[in-house]
């Protein structure tokens, strides 16, 4: 009996001390942008720093244009360089991290500048994980005193794909129209300008309307409309040469242009005897071939990231949607389906979606769905705007707003705009004059 | 229009006239008589009449008690500020609807709060197995209808918490999902329609401090592609080693001393 | 009894249809080319010579002519058949709408012009067309009737 009794309870106690492990889900946490540290950088042995190299300040100039990078993004918080304990070049080299810890930054970037043996001006940047108290991404540049931006840029994307995940959109331009003058007689001038507002120059004079102008994926060609001579066609310009020729011969306005992800082909609307079709021209051998045929108004085409599909806006229903079709112009199928009017269909880099601008009830939208027309979500709604155009990580959209005119010349200015595919982060980019039809480029870098 | 305004108004009075001459037809109808049917009445006794089983009225008894109890919050639930995310646009028309749906994506602290007072989410009643299994023999109709809860209001209830296999109780359980929840600085933008659970192992200290933490498919993290995994499993990790020591609770280490947290940001993800 | 019921039900039945009201609709003499919000005014309207207009209006998205539309452009083509003249004609959108479809719509609206021109005999030859969109707007405010005034074709002696 004893016996039975020891068994017993031996055998109650063994499976009480093996207890299942237990498992817990966390399903929630905080949405709220990372906290970041970016240390002022340091120069190493400044006696071999020139004095004009001196004067641009650079160890504070680029920690300072990655932090405004970083926090634009919206992703990013960026701590109060007044707060931070540790200086500079002892951070490059071994951080303490409760000094890091202590003012909540979960991640610090430390740089260092140094003129190399060939004289050349080297740029080093560290990103350290300060909770697991580790270096978790390095790298070394070699800049010029005019390429500092770029590289401020290039080191931003670096800190931006090492902690989402995804390529970044810093090192890149964005081409806009400048606009000036009365609301009867604007005066339109290409412009472009790095993403975050610097470098800005302008490509054309303003003798003539120019409109809706795309990079090719080089970032070296731009292709746009434009009224020269009064002839309404799509052109193609040369931002290094500044050098201009009409694309194709066509006996009619062109316009809605693009180029094809391998940059080898521009897709845009030619239209004749009030009927508007979607065209596509080969750079080099300069062949056109007919994509729709519709009796319709066919226009505003964007190519899908891999080159296979087309989509693009129609009026064949009656009313403007969006429809896409294979990329030699066969299956045009309608994707979008809601309430109001569509337009402005542009397929983003990363093949997921197609945004758009919806008007509904006497509002703008800019909206991002599927390509297949499912899970249409709209992020934001203004009196006017239009004409999304993505970053190169499919991430951002950039678009304009014009604002209402009265009676008095108040009103009717026009400004460039960015948002994030989540909605959030709704940012106006600032630039010299009025502004519409902007359109990102591709990463510079690649 | 006065055309047709006047002949209604024609109509209508002939209507009624119509009515009132009509009524009398109907009144003036004879009824039949029914036919008779014999009727046996019968004593209704005891063993017919049907009570509630006497444990099964006491349940019920309980959870009218419940029901009073819960309208009194324990703690009153601090200010809550709904993270304001403007996720989706919604159309002139349908502002209303999708105002009150972003009101229920809530942030962390908001979905603690509510489980401590009752909601119209709430299942009213509590399940008890060992009142079950005594109700099962006793009796055979109107066992008031007993569903399991789904949520996690038995932190009202902590005498009668239900031990659900995992050594813990659910209120216990509760404390650390707070506190890891607080840590977790989820990486914005990742995308929610994949895969991206991430598994991490902890052993503890009986003070609640870590000892060790392993990330469960470690090797996922280096691979081609599974840049969106390593960055969440790093995230989850900046998590725990901030929320180091936890909070646990001041018996039954054996229990708890090895804890598997499994992250998961599918659901802020969506939004 | 059966017949008694059924004679009564009846009589509700047909006094109750007879007893709904006949509505009317008030039959508005409604343009089937107007899309209702075109531009009757002459507040922008220039003219070729005197009494000739040298503009017709449109409805939001339309590129019908209305019958107005119509008598001036009539005019336009004796006007242009007796002097001989060559013609470009404009078409523009108001800016309630996306940049490059309005510039397409534009170019519809002028063709519209030109078409109906050339059936009053006007020769291909002597008509140019042209679209400027939205961006030559006639009226700069941000009104319904500025718009209605902006949606507008207009005819212009070419040089």
């Amino acid at each position: 009996m004893k016996k039975f009794y020891l068994t017993f309870f031996s055998i109650l106690f063994f499976t009480q001390a093996s207890f299942a492990l237990v498992k817990i889900d966390i399903t929630r946490g905080n949405l709220e942008p990372l906290p970041a540290a970016i240390s002022k950088f340091y120069m190493e042995d400044p006696s071999k720093f020139s004095a004009e190299l001196k004067a641009l300040k650079l160890e504070k100039k680029i920690p300072e244009l990655i932090s405004n990078n970083l926090k634009r993004s919206g992703l990013f918080h960026i701590i109060d360089p007044k707060s931070y304990i540790q200086s500079p070049n002892i951070a490059h080299v071994k951080p303490t991290f409760q000094d890091w810890a202590l003012i909540k930054a979960q991640i610090m970037v430390s740089g260092k500048l140094v003129i190399d043996s060939k004289k050349r001006l080297r740029v080093e940047f560290r990103l350290w994980d300060v909770i697991a108290g580790k270096e978790i991404e390095g790298l070394a540049l070699f800049a010029t005193p005019s390429s500092w931006r770029r590289i401020s840029h290039i080191i931003s994307d670096k800190i931006y794909e090492r902690m989402t995940g995804e390529l970044g959109y810093f090192d890149t331009r964005i081409i806009y129209v400048a606009e000036t003058g009365s609301k009867t007689q604007r005066v339109k001038r290409l412009a472009i300008m790095d993403q975050d507002g610097a470098n800005n120059k302008y490509l054309t004079l303003g003798n003539e309307l120019v409109l809706t102008p795309r990079f090719n994926p080089t970032a070296q060609m731009i292709t746009y409309m434009s009224y020269f001579k009064n002839l309404p066609r799509v052109y193609l310009l040369n931002i290094e040469t500044g050098m201009q020729e009409v694309v194709g011969d066509f006996p009619g306005m062109t316009f809605a242009p693009r180029f094809s992800p391998d940059g080898k082909k521009i897709i845009m609307s030619f239209a004749k005897d009030g009927n508007s079709d979607i065209y596509s021209m080969d750079v080099a051998t300069r062949v056109v071939e007919q994509l729709t045929t519709h009796p319709s108004i066919d226009t505003s085409p964007s190519y899908s990231f891999d080159g296979k599909y087309i989509t693009f806006n129609s009026d064949r229903s009656g009313a403007q949607q969006i429809y896409v079709m294979r990329s030699d112009g066969s299956n045009a199928k309608r994707i979008s389906f809601g309430e109001g009017l569509y337009g402005t269909p542009v397929w983003s880099p990363r093949g997921d979606l197609i945004a758009f601008t919806k008007i509904y009830k006497g509002s703008f939208y800019i909206g991002v769905m599927r390509s297949d027309g499912s899970g249409e979500r709209l992020l934001t709604q203004n009196y006017y705007q239009e004409a999304p155009s993505w970053s190169p990580n499919g991430r951002v959209l950039i678009f304009y707003r014009e604002t209402k005119s009265g009676k008095s010349e108040i009103g009717g200015s026009s400004s460039l705009w960015s948002i994030d595919l989540t909605g959030y982060n709704e940012r106006k980019i600032k630039t010299l004059t009025d502004a519409s039809d902007p359109a990102w480029s591709g990463l510079l870098s690649k | 229009m006065y055309k047709s305004v006047s002949l209604s108004v024609l109509f209508h009075v002939v209507f009624v006239i119509a009515t009132i001459v009509s009524l009398p037809f109907v009144k003036k109808e004879p009824i039949t008589a029914q036919q008779l049917i014999a009727i046996d009445i019968i004593q209704i006794s005891e063993k017919t009449q049907l009570p509630f089983a006497p444990k099964a009225r006491e349940i019920i008894e309980k959870i009218k008690k419940e029901k009073e109890k819960r309208v009194v919050t324990k703690q009153a639930p601090p200010k809550i500020t709904p993270k304001e995310k403007p996720k989706a646009i919604p159309l002139p028309d349908k502002l209303k609807i999708k105002s009150e749906e972003e009101k229920k994506k809530q942030n962390p602290e908001e979905i603690k709060e509510l489980n401590r007072q009752s909601s119209e989410f709430e299942k009213k009643e509590l399940f008890d197995p060992n009142k079950i299994s005594a109700l099962i023999d006793k009796s055979k109709e109107e066992t008031a209808e007993i569903q399991k809860k789904q949520s996690l209001e038995l932190t009202q209830n902590q005498d009668s918490s239900v031990d659900l296999n995992k050594g813990i109780t659910l209120s216990q359980e509760d404390a650390i999902k707070a506190q890891i929840y607080k840590c977790w600085n989820i990486p914005l933008g990742l995308p929610f329609d994949q895969n991206l659970l991430v598994r991490i192992r902890l052993t503890l200290r009986p003070n609640g401090s870590i000892t060790s933490s392993e990330i469960l498919d470690h090797a996922r993290m280096n691979q081609p592609g599974q840049g969106f995994y390593k960055v969440l499993a790093e995230s989850a990790l900046r998590a725990v080693k901030l929320c180091d020591p936890l909070k646990m609770p001041t018996t039954g280490y054996e229990k708890w001393k090895d804890l598997q947290l499994n992250f998961d940001a599918k659901e802020m993800l969506k939004g | 009894m059966l017949t008694k019921s059924l004679k009564n039900t009846f009589l509700v039945i047909v006094l109750g249809i007879l007893i709904s009201a006949c509505s009317t609709t008030a039959t508005k003499t409604t343009k089937s080319t107007s899309a209702g919000d075109v531009y009757t005014g002459t507040d922008t309207v220039q003219y070729l010579t005197t009494g000739v207009a040298d503009r017709v209006f449109f409805g939001t998205n339309s590129k019908n002519l209305t019958s107005a539309a119509k008598v001036t452009l009539d005019k336009q083509a004796a006007y242009i058949k007796s002097s001989k003249i060559s013609v470009v004609i404009e078409g523009h959108a108001d800016e309630r709408g996306t940049r490059e479809y309005n510039l397409a719509l534009g170019e519809r609206r002028a063709n519209v012009v030109r078409d109906y021109l050339m059936s009053k005999g006007i020769a291909k030859s002597s008509i140019k067309v042209i679209s400027y969109g939205k961006e030559r707007p006639a009226s700069k405010e941000s009104s319904a009737l500025a718009w209605s005034q902006n949606r507008r074709s207009v005819t212009v002696k070419s040089k």
